[in-house]
């Protein structure tokens, strides 16, 4: 026998499949979980941002075409050389970036790198990432600094609203704050494996 | 002298282990009960939890054919193994196929659990594990001591000694930011450099094939994301129906064991690489381990396999904060190491676990997904001595007690009698030796009763 049979034959169950889900979609309803003001995600998920175990900094950007300008300041104010990775992502590519040297890769712990996320999440001040040929997910790692444009539209309220937001992509991952640690002493420190800094601009257009 | 006895012994004649465990133990506690306090109605959000993780265990088959069906449409593997050797001969046999020098390992229990780290050794495989507490204890050449925090028993000074001897680079600061730096740069290669990536998984998603890591260091997604093989090995029980389900698991977890409202990095990977991805692993492969979870089931332990690893219950127990977890001889220490590890090492060897509990409760009581530890733990007990395992003092002296509570009037004298000898060897309050008490008073006092005997003082009220 298989272990594969094995193990199923030990699990067998009698009880129909559409029973199965009717109970699962009960349990799936959370009325417990955090509540939000839904006519103020963005000042929600801009103070979740803040908090000591996110560890994040953001900047307010009126349109698309401010985003170079606002990561040159970025760079500025950390004190870090005008270079930066991007990602081949047509809307960012879209941008005027002179002023600003452009890298095609991300060498490990280079300083910075842009990132594109494709919603944010006002319970926790998640930055969601999906896989996909414009979006290369390593260097959202091997940064130490690192920039991510998202735009106010897609903040959700709660975790259970990334779905409709998700295209059929290979893999999401859900970055809550800066890299940190507590493995010594329970004490934390930032910039464990990923990036040390986390700085937020937020695409914000007037309707 | 047994060996857990021996090990206890050790660890409170440590003068170093308490500080350590009190200094991370503490912390998680305090963080724990913030963000608990903050949440709206968190004992209702248990319930769910556990209702959710019954939900599971009760249609267990059901849902891991359908994981199993949709992780293999997304392009992954799926192996099944029913023991710990089971799962590492498939693990070491995928790395062999991919003629694998170094495997990056992202921290997972049931790694630990199977001995996979002990394999790879064995089949001459280098192994770098990424989370900066395994990475200590691997340096250290030692097992973990948590969960969460499995270097939870190092001190700063020595994490900083083990560092300066073992990193290309090493600290030049003696902060702990400096030693997490030191980490990261020697990691960093190792990780990029390696043929396969090895995780563990929090939740396995039945209706789209995910598999759930969490970190909040970042090293799973760099584990996983430049090797040319993924494999992920999970318990059974790790399967969930849905995302939302997930969702409300992840905010008990990270409440629970960091008092964060959600770990920093949360990722769901759906089969290997596709077409057009940038980066991501060619192969990926899902080993699903039963290693005794059926047979817990199958007898009276089906409320355990809701565990969802989050260290609560060994944080705030009294016992795991004077012991640490080494102690425990086993995988996993604490109250839900004590009640896990009969079930998968067997109860003769590990008869001393299941009596290291004070029966506070406080275990059940922060547990996010209700488990009954107190009450698994009193239902080893009671096998232990049908099964003939206790020794003949503890026989003994149950049999005497069982006797007296039969003859109320002398079990209402010697009781009496016990506290008013009491009494007088106290010295402000507490007993520091007491015949028959050795075991007790050598390591603390033990406290002096406040008055008479409860049934003396239940007479007198009556009397009023």
């Amino acid at each position: 026998m298989s272990a594969r049979d094995a193990i199923l034959g030990r699990l067998e169950g009698s009880r129909p499949a559409g029973a199965i889900a009717r109970e699962a979609a009960i349990l799936a309803n959370d009325p417990e979980r955090p509540l939000l003001a839904h006519e103020a995600l963005i000042p929600q998920f801009l103070a979740q941002l803040g908090l000591a175990s996110v560890a994040a900094t953001f900047e307010p950007v009126r349109d698309w075409s401010g985003i170079p300008a606002a990561a040159a300041a970025y760079l500025d104010a950390t004190a870090l050389p005008r270079s930066i990775y991007l990602p081949p992502d047509p809307r960012l590519r879209a941008c005027d970036w002179s002023g600003i040297a452009l890298r095609e890769t991300c060498a490990p712990d280079k300083a910075a790198a842009v990132g594109r996320a494709i919603a944010g999440v006002a319970e926790t001040g998640s930055l969601i990432f999906e896989t996909g040929p414009a979006t290369p997910m390593l260097p959202n790692f091997l940064a130490l600094h690192h920039v991510v444009v998202v735009e106010a539209r897609t903040i959700v309220a709660h975790l259970e609203d990334i779905p409709a937001r998700l295209r059929e992509a290979r893999a999401h991952y859900w970055v809550t704050g800066v890299s940190g640690t507590t493995d010594i002493e329970g004490q934390y420190v930032r910039g464990a494996h990923g990036p040390r800094y986390l700085h937020v601009l937020l695409v914000d257009e007037a309707p | 002298m047994s060996g857990f006895t021996q090990r206890v012994e050790d660890a409170l004649a440590d003068p170093v282990l308490k500080i350590a465990v009190e200094r991370t133990a503490g912390t998680a506690e305090a963080k724990r009960a913030a963000a608990v306090g903050a949440f709206p109605d968190f004992e209702a959000a248990r319930t769910r939890a556990a209702v959710i993780k019954d939900h599971v265990v009760a249609n267990l088959g059901h849902y891991l054919q359908q994981f199993e069906a949709n992780a293999q449409a997304a392009g992954a593997t799926v192996h099944w193994a029913r023991t710990a050797d089971e799962a590492c001969g498939i693990v070491i046999g995928i790395c062999k196929r991919a003629d694998a020098r170094s495997v990056a390992r992202s921290k997972s229990m049931l790694g630990e659990e199977i001995g996979l780290p002990h394999a790879l050794a064995e089949a001459g495989i280098e192994r770098i594990e990424t989370d900066l507490a395994e990475h200590i204890i691997q340096l250290a050449g030692e097992r973990p001591s948590h969960i969460v925090w499995p270097a939870m028993h190092k001190t700063r000074e020595q994490v900083s000694a083990l560092f300066r001897a073992r990193h290309r680079e090493p600290h030049l600061e003696e902060t702990i930011a400096a030693m997490a730096e030191s980490a990261r740069r020697h990691l960093r290669s190792a990780m990029l450099d390696a043929d396969v990536g090895i995780s563990g998984a929090n939740f396995l998603i039945a209706d789209t094939g995910s598999v759930c890591t969490v970190t909040n260091e970042g090293n799973a997604e760099l584990s996983i994301m430049p090797p040319r093989v993924h494999i992920v090995t999970a318990g059974i029980e790790k399967v969930v129906p849905s995302l939302p389900h997930a969702i409300h698991m992840l905010r008990m977890l990270a409440r629970s064991a960091t008092g964060a409202a959600l770990t920093q990095y949360t990722t769901f990977y759906t089969g290997p690489k596709r077409a057009g991805d940038r980066d991501g692993p060619e192969e990926m492969h899902i080993v699903l381990v039963d290693n005794g979870r059926t047979q817990m089931r199958e007898e009276g332990l089906a409320e355990m396999l809701r565990c969802i690893r989050c260290g609560a219950c060994m944080n705030h127990c009294v016992v795991f904060r004077q012991i640490g977890g080494h102690a425990y001889g086993s995988t996993y220490p604490g109250p839900m190491g004590a009640v896990l590890t009969p079930a998968l090492d067997g109860l003769s060897a590990n008869r001393d676990l299941v009596h290291a509990c004070t029966m506070n409760g406080k275990c059940q009581e922060v547990c996010p997904v209700k488990i009954p530890l107190p009450t698994l733990l009193r239902g080893w007990r009671e096998k232990s001595w049908r099964e003939g395992l206790e020794p003949q003092t503890v026989r003994r002296a149950l049999g005497l007690w069982a006797w007296g509570v039969r003859h109320p009037r002398l079990y209402r004298l010697g009781s009496a009698l016990a506290v008013r000898v009491m009494r007088q060897r106290a010295r402000a309050g507490w007993i520091s030796r007491l015949p028959l008490a050795g075991a007790w008073t050598r390591h603390r006092d033990l406290p002096a009763p406040e008055g008479k005997t409860f049934l003396e003082q239940y007479a007198q009220g009556r009397r009023r």
